[in-house]
Parts: structure tokens; sequence; C-alpha cells
């Protein structure tokens, strides 16, 4: 028998605890600690399960007709979205007399360590593959393959040509200058020969850089290109989950590090790799002693570099993570400026500043000090190296073997191994840090990867209808809840007839603005269906909804340019003339032949420029320029006073003539014409009428209308 | 304050009206005046300064019935009653040992040593995002974990944690 097992934590005592409530096909609800069944009862026997979030903790508790409530189980926030899963499939069981078990299950604990799972991020912080998560990301490079490989196989030219300096240099040592028998064309050969591979060098450099990093930034730009793109196809919910600059920073910032290492691992790590093992095979041919003198220092380097790095590290990441609250503190205090001038807290708010920068500067400090006091050293003990191959090189250039040294060793090789020096310690020094790169590099990548394999709350139509749509919307039991632990609207069945105007009414937060949500599809129900014209909305292509759909809402965003670009948002491929007469229709047109450039005029931002009138005005233009079969108004003039919202509500009532329209008005008055008005109490349909039906019936709306114009009459006699 | 006194009735509760008790079902019920509820609802105004005082007591839909000043001032069994719920909704183990911190995937994953309010000790990882704001100390030297599933958990004393806990927490604490 198919079952629902949700895994709570806590005893009814608050203690820790390993208990198991589970929901079975034939609608029992059990509750196990360890191996004890504590009760038994059936969905049919209670109305309602419900999920209360406390602080830090939460309870199941199941409704009754006539019996108190009873807590089921308790259980930390950790628990919390797998209870409202359980509440979702019992109180479906209890609706419709059958069991729906979700397709597939949140993985809460990693397969491979046991670990639980990160609850936003679908791999396991332990056990992630970086090698895998490499791979995926190099595969976006897979277009570029060629420039790539081009450009690394003619990069190690150069590289070769590099490391023949210091052969050249011996060379002119041993057999000119330390035997004195060379002659001035000698030393100029040499020195020319060196000029050239120089130039040759540089020049084939510049030319695979090219190469290199134009392929690397192609790269860069796909992955942001196809980071938007997905974005762009999830559910709200998604946008609800992550705040903007959240996303913006995985979308811009989290590429570039991507970019920074793919690049710089092209570049650097092949040539510090290349390097450090033509150098070594040299110094080893030319005397292998000397050779493992230049490794002495490097095991107490390594082990003091990355001892003091982590040290480092966690000191300079509490810098940066000061520094970012002094950016919040700033960025908190100028968004809210005219709330601190207003209240006259400029100094207080001075102080807050100084007081999160002081405290920055001080960790600083504190940083350069430890500093500059642990590095010296390390350069020292590295400068050892140095100091041996010159002091055991000189001994056997003068002498010739010592101890264990053995071999003939001339002048020009000493400074052969001096030179080759640097191309050991470059690498080694670098490679203490690389650990972090990859793993700050491996950060971004997942934090990309999630948005690119988050699914999306939207499912994907296989095949899309373009079914005519006339206007005729019908929510068919709706469920529906932005937590799956909260329901919003709970079984709605309302049907809206095509011209047909319906207002939402009801207290805030009843589930008004869920509704039109939902038939805008920026969300799908839980349960239940939207149909239009006898189409599942989830059938019908999400273009071709949108652009038989117009919306205004209460604070409709206007994109940076003109007004022209403003208005043709809803239909790119407007003609001029159909933009005049959106605008007319929108009571826009007036003002915008008023301003200097017409509509040409250059809007800001937002919008910001424009008074809340206009800019609703401008909203209505972009909404219906399309021509509309359903016209949505969410609270579309409730942020204006009054004489404005007449206005703008005389162009409303002439748009909305025989097209459907789903409205919500703050203000009940202006909602009095609608076809029928339906009152949303607690997530479900209260009532639904005309104005006039539901005035006499005395309800929920005669209600909230009586408590408007009582509160309207207030103002007027205070002066309000 | 004595304008709003005299314009706003604050709801302050008198505990001779109040009869707090256990209702069949588990939840907590309260006999106010002629009033019988059979499930309310207790929330802290002021939970960090005054745990025990200034409770809100609102019926099971949320409707404020007013406000309970002192929890003290009950008689010894119901005070209990209501400290027991309160204790219910307030869940915030105390850390008592850092055992390891460490930062993975932009996420601070965090295994430590935690005592409940019954004192039972067991451990406990958790993942912290974001620790500028997740992490936050608090003006008497005390520090709140908020991971990323919404669970809190709280060092009364900073002080009062091991050298090695205060270390393991130091490069994350403002």
């Amino acid at each position: 028998m198919k079952q629902f097992i949700f895994e709570y934590d806590l005893g009814i005592d608050m203690n820790p605890l390993d208990g198991k409530l589970i929901f079975a096909e034939d609608g029992s609800i059990s509750n196990h600690a360890g191996d004890s069944e504590l009760f038994r009862f059936f969905a049919s026997e209670i109305t309602e399960a419900v999920v209360k979030a406390g602080v830090g903790c939460g309870l199941l508790f199941v409704k009754a007709e006539g019996k108190d409530d009873r807590i089921l189980c308790r259980f930390t926030m950790t628990g919390l979205k797998q209870a409202g899963e359980f509440c979702k499939i019992v109180n479906f069981f209890i609706n419709n007399g059958t069991a729906a078990f979700p397709e597939k299950e949140e993985k809460r604990y990693c397969e491979e360590c046991g670990r639980p799972m990160v609850s936003e991020i679908n791999v396991c912080v332990f056990c992630y593959s970086k090698l895998g998560i490499m791979k995926r990301a190099l595969g976006f490079a897979k277009p570029y393959m060629k420039q790539i490989t081009i450009s690394q196989l003619f990069g190690l030219i150069p590289r070769i040509l590099f490391m023949l300096s210091p052969l050249f240099i011996r060379h002119l040592v041993n057999n000119f200058l330390e035997p004195r028998t060379g002659v001035w064309s000698d030393i100029l050969l040499i020195a020319g020969g060196m000029l050239a591979i120089r130039v040759v060098a540089d020049a084939v450099q510049i030319v695979t850089a090219r190469v290199f990093n134009k392929a690397t930034i192609a790269v860069t730009n796909d992955l942001r290109v196809h980071t938007y793109a997905k974005l762009q196809g999830h559910s709200m919910s998604l946008f609800a989950k992550r705040t903007p600059g959240d996303l913006i920073r995985r979308i811009m910032d989290d590429t570039s590090t991507i970019n920074e290492f793919v690049s710089d691992l092209g570049r650097w790590i092949v040539d510090l790799f290349f390097n450090f093992v033509i150098a070594f095979a040299i110094l080893l041919y030319f005397n292998w002693q000397l050779t493992l003198l230049v490794f002495l220092p490097v095991p107490i380097v390594i082990f003091a570099l990355r001892r003091f790095w982590g040290v480092m590290m966690a000191r300079f990441e509490r810098h940066w993570r000061q520094g970012s609250r002094c950016n919040s503190i700033l960025h908190d205090i100028i968004k809210g400026i005219r709330t601190v001038k207003s209240f006259g807290n400029e100094e207080r708010e001075i102080a807050k500043f100084s007081r999160a920068t002081r405290r920055h500067a001080k960790i600083g400090e504190e940083n350069e000090i430890l500093w500059s006091l642990l590095f010296p050293p390390i350069g020292f003990i590295m400068g050892v190296g140095e100091f041996l191959i010159l002091f055991v090189g000189g001994w056997m250039v003068l002498n010739g073997s010592w101890w264990i040294f053995s071999g003939d060793l001339l002048i020009g090789d000493l400074v052969l191994f001096t030179m080759y020096l640097g191309f050991i310690y470059g690498p080694l020094r670098w490679m203490v840090h690389f650990p972090r790169w990859l793993a700050n590099t491996t950060t971004s990548m997942v934090k990309v990867f999630e948005v690119l394999d988050d699914e999306s709350e939207l499912k994907p139509i296989s095949s899309p209808h373009n079914v005519p749509i006339t206007g005729n919307v019908h929510y068919d039991g709706v469920f529906f809840g932005y937590k799956s632990y909260e329901p919003v609207l709970k079984n709605i069945t309302v049907d809206i007839k095509p011209g047909e105007m319906i207002g939402l009414v009801g207290k805030s937060g009843v589930g008004k603005s869920t509704m039109i949500n939902l038939a805008m599809r920026l969300y799908d129900p839980n349960t239940g269906k939207i149909k239009i014209n006898d189409t599942d909305l989830r059938d019908i292509d999400s273009d071709h909804l949108h652009e038989n759909m117009g919306v205004v809402f209460q604070d409709s965003f206007l994109f940076a340019g003109s007004f022209y670009e403003n208005i043709v948002y809803g239909k790119p491929d407007a003609t001029f003339e159909e933009v005049i007469a959106a605008s007319k229709a929108a009571n826009a047109h007036d003002f915008i032949t008023q301003t200097s450039d017409g509509y040409n005029t250059y809007i800001g931002e937002g919008g910001q420029n424009l008074s809340g009138g206009e800019r609703q005005r401008l909203s209505i233009a972009r909404a219906i320029i399309k021509n509309p079969d359903i016209l949505i108004l969410d609270e579309a003039t409730s942020s204006l006073d009054v004489e404005t919202e007449a206005s703008i509500q005389e162009s409303l009532n002439r748009i909305t003539q025989g097209r459907t329209t789903i409205a919500i008005a703050h203000r009940l008055s202006t909602l009095r014409n609608a076809d029928r008005l339906v009152v949303l109490a607690e997530g479900g349909v209260e009532e639904v009428g005309t104005h006039a039906e539901l005035l006499k019936k005395k309800g929920m709306y005669y209600n909230l209308v009586m408590a408007q114009r009582q509160n309207s009459r207030k103002q007027e006699t205070t002066g309000g | 304050m004595e304008i709003i006194d005299t314009q706003l009735d604050l709801g302050i509760l008198d505990v001779k009206d109040l009869r707090f008790y256990i209702a069949d079902g588990g939840f907590l019920g309260l006999k106010h005046k002629d009033e019988d509820y059979r499930h309310i609802v207790l929330r802290r105004i002021m939970p960090m300064e005054y745990p025990m005082e200034y409770i809100s007591v609102a019926d099971h839909e949320n409707k404020e019935i007013g406000i309970l000043r002192d929890v003290a001032a009950l008689p010894a069994e119901q005070c209990a009653m209501v400290e027991h719920e309160l204790d219910n909704r307030y869940y915030s183990p105390q850390i008592i040992e850092v055992l390891s911190v460490r930062d993975k995937l932009g996420y601070v994953y965090m295994e430590m040593k935690l005592k409940n309010k019954q004192g039972r000790i067991y451990d406990k990882s958790c993942a912290i995002k974001d620790v500028n704001r997740n992490i936050r100390t608090l003006p008497n030297n005390s520090a709140v974990i908020f991971d990323v599933d919404g669970n809190r958990f709280i060092v009364p004393l900073i002080s009062d944690l091991s050298k090695q806990s205060q270390k393991k927490l130091d490069a994350y604490l403002y």
C-alpha cells in the first residue's frame, strides 16, 4: 500500500525523537515513535490537517467537527516543508476521497555520507564531485574547443622560448665570459639571439592570448545568457525564494568567477606547470644533488603557508564581511534618507555608520599587522633555498665536489640554477593558494548550476495548444499555497463568462491577488485546474496566453526608455497609430504630448519622474495595446487620489466594455458596476452576486461596504 | 504615553480573570471572563528583552484576546502551564560546544553540541547561509544563529564557550 511518511524530530515534551507520521493510501493516519505505534485513525474522521510554524519549531494538528483541535506531533523547522506536504496529501484525501502522492520526494539525506542535505541546494556540500562540476563547466567550452586547443598548442612556443634564456646565458658565461675568450661578435650573436627569441615569443603570445581570451569570454557569455534564459522560464516562486541581489550575483558575479578561473587556468596554470616541469628537468640534468637542495625549504614553506593562510583567510573573510555590513548599513540609510531626515536622525545614523566603519578599519589594521609579521619570515625561509644554492654552488665552482655534492660546476651553471629557481618557486607559492581558489570557483559553479538545475514548478507543455481565447475562465476546485504548509486558496470554483466583469473582494491576505496570479499562470495550482475555453491553462502555450491577456498592477513597473518604448512593450510590432489609440483610450495621450519630446520623451528607471496617475495611465495603455480578451486589474487605481482615480476609472470603464475583466480594488465603490462580485474569506468563496444582491443579503460584502463607508465618514468629519 | 493611555486600550489582561488549562487535544486553553477559548496561541512581544513579560494571548484565529503583562503574576500552576506553552512555541536550543565550522559552497556548515530547555544534550549539524544576517551577536555578549531551515540556536554568553569553540566561531561574530 502506498504511503507518505513524515519523519518528525521532536517529542511532545520537546526532546529530540525519531518519530514517523504515516498517511496510507486507505486514508489511515498513524503515529510511530521508535517501534511503537502511538495512535491510528482515519482521515475521514477529521475535517482538516494543519501545520503551524512557531519559532524554531512547528506543530501539526488536526481539526474535527465538534471536537478540540488535536496535536499530532511537533518538529524542528527542518521538518516544516515535509509537514506541509503531509497536510496537503491528507487534505486532498479529505476533499476528494482519493489519495494523491507526490511523484518525487525531496532528497533529505545524502546517499553517500548520510548527512542532512542543505535544503536550498541539490548537492551534498561534502560529497559533491569537484571534478564532475569542473567537467560540467568545461562542457560550456565545447563549442570553442578548436580555438582553445589551437591557442594552447601555439602558446607552447613562447613558453619554450622563454625557458631557453637561462641556457643562452649559461653558454655565454661558461664559454665566453668566464674564460674571457669571447669576442664582441659572439656576445652580439647570443644577445641578438635572445632578443629575437623574446620578440618572437612575445608576438606569438599576444596572438594566442587574444584567441584564447576571446574564446573564454564567449564561454562566459554563453553561460550567463543560458542562466538568464533559464531564470525567465521559472515560476514566480523562484523569485520569491531568492532575492534579486542573489540572482543578479549568480548571473553576473559567479559567471565572472568561472570565467576568471577558466581563463587563468588556461594561461597561468598551464604556464606555471610547464615552467616547473621544464625547469626541474633541466636542473636535474645539470646537477641532481644541487637540484634537491632547491627543494629543502619547500616543505617548511608549504607547511607555514598553509597554516598561516588558513588564519589569514579567516581574518580577511571577517574583514570582508564587516565591509559588507558597512555597505548594507549605507545602502539602508541612503535608501531611507527621507525618513532619516524627516525624523532628524542624521546624527544617530552617522554614529551607527561610524561604529561599523571603525570596526572595519580595526579588523583591517589587525590583519595588516599580522600579515606583516607572518609573511616576511616565510619569504626569508624561501630565500634560504637561494642562499644554499649560492653557497654550495659557489663552493663547488671554487673547490669542485663537496660532501654529497659532486661534479664540476661552472659559473654559468650557477647562474642557470639561480635563474631557474624563480621558475620553481613561483608555481610552488602559487600552489598554496590553489585549493582556496578552486573552492571559490566551485562554489560559483554550484550556484550557477543550481539555477540551471532548478526545476520550474510550471510544468513544461509537451504539445501546447493555441486555443482561441474568448475570455471564458473557469477555476475548478483550485487549492494553492505559496508555501506548501500554508494554503492560501482552498477549493475555489468560479466560472467567469466571456465579456463578464468580475470583482474580487475580501480582506487583505485572503487570496485575491493569488487568484489572478494563477490565472496569469505565474504559478500553477497545487490541486484543481484553471481552464480557459475548456482547456487546462497548463496545456496552453504560455506566449499565446499572455498575448491575449492585459494586466495593470497597483505598482506597475515602467522600464527605462521612452513613452513609446514602454507602451509597445505590450505589443512590439504595434503601429504608431495603435500606440496613439491605446494612449488615448488610457487617457495618457494628453500628458504625453505635453512633454518636450512627446512619445520620444525618456522616462527614467521605474518612471520615477512621473506622477502616480501618469504611471498608471501608461500601464493601462501598455496593457490594452494588444487588445486582450482578458483584462486583469490588480488594485489598478488604489494608490491614486480620488480625483485621479475617477479620471482613470472613466478610461477603464470604456476599456472593460465587452472584455472579460477580473478586477481587485481597495475601494469597493470602484467595483459596484461589476457584473458579479466574488467575496473571498479564509481562502474560500464566501459570497457571489451583484453589488445590489450582496448588499441585500447583508453578509460579508455588506459588512465590508458598511465598514468602508463608516471609515470615509470618519475621515470626512476629522478632515482626514 | 499619557496621550496613548487615554486614547488606546492596550488590552492588558487582569490575571484574576484568567484560567489556563490543557484542552483534550493538547492545546493550551483559556477561560477569560465568560469566554472559553479551547485553543489559544501565546506570543512573546519582546522575546529577547522580556521573554516572560508582555505575552500576547490570541485565539486560534490569531485574534488577540489581550496582553499578559507578567507571567510570574499568575498562580504557580498556571505560570508553569504558560511557561511550558512558551517553551513549546519558542524552540532555541543552547549551543554548548562548537565541534566544527566549515565553509562549503558558500554556506557555513556547523557541527555543534546542543542543550535543550529540558537539559537533554545532543549533537546537531546545520547549514547557515549569509552569515552576516544569520549569525548575530547581541549587545549582552550573546549570539543567535539561524540555519537555512529556520531553526535557531543561541549562545547565551559567548565567553562561557570553551576557547576552542570561541575560536571556531570568532571569524563569524561581529
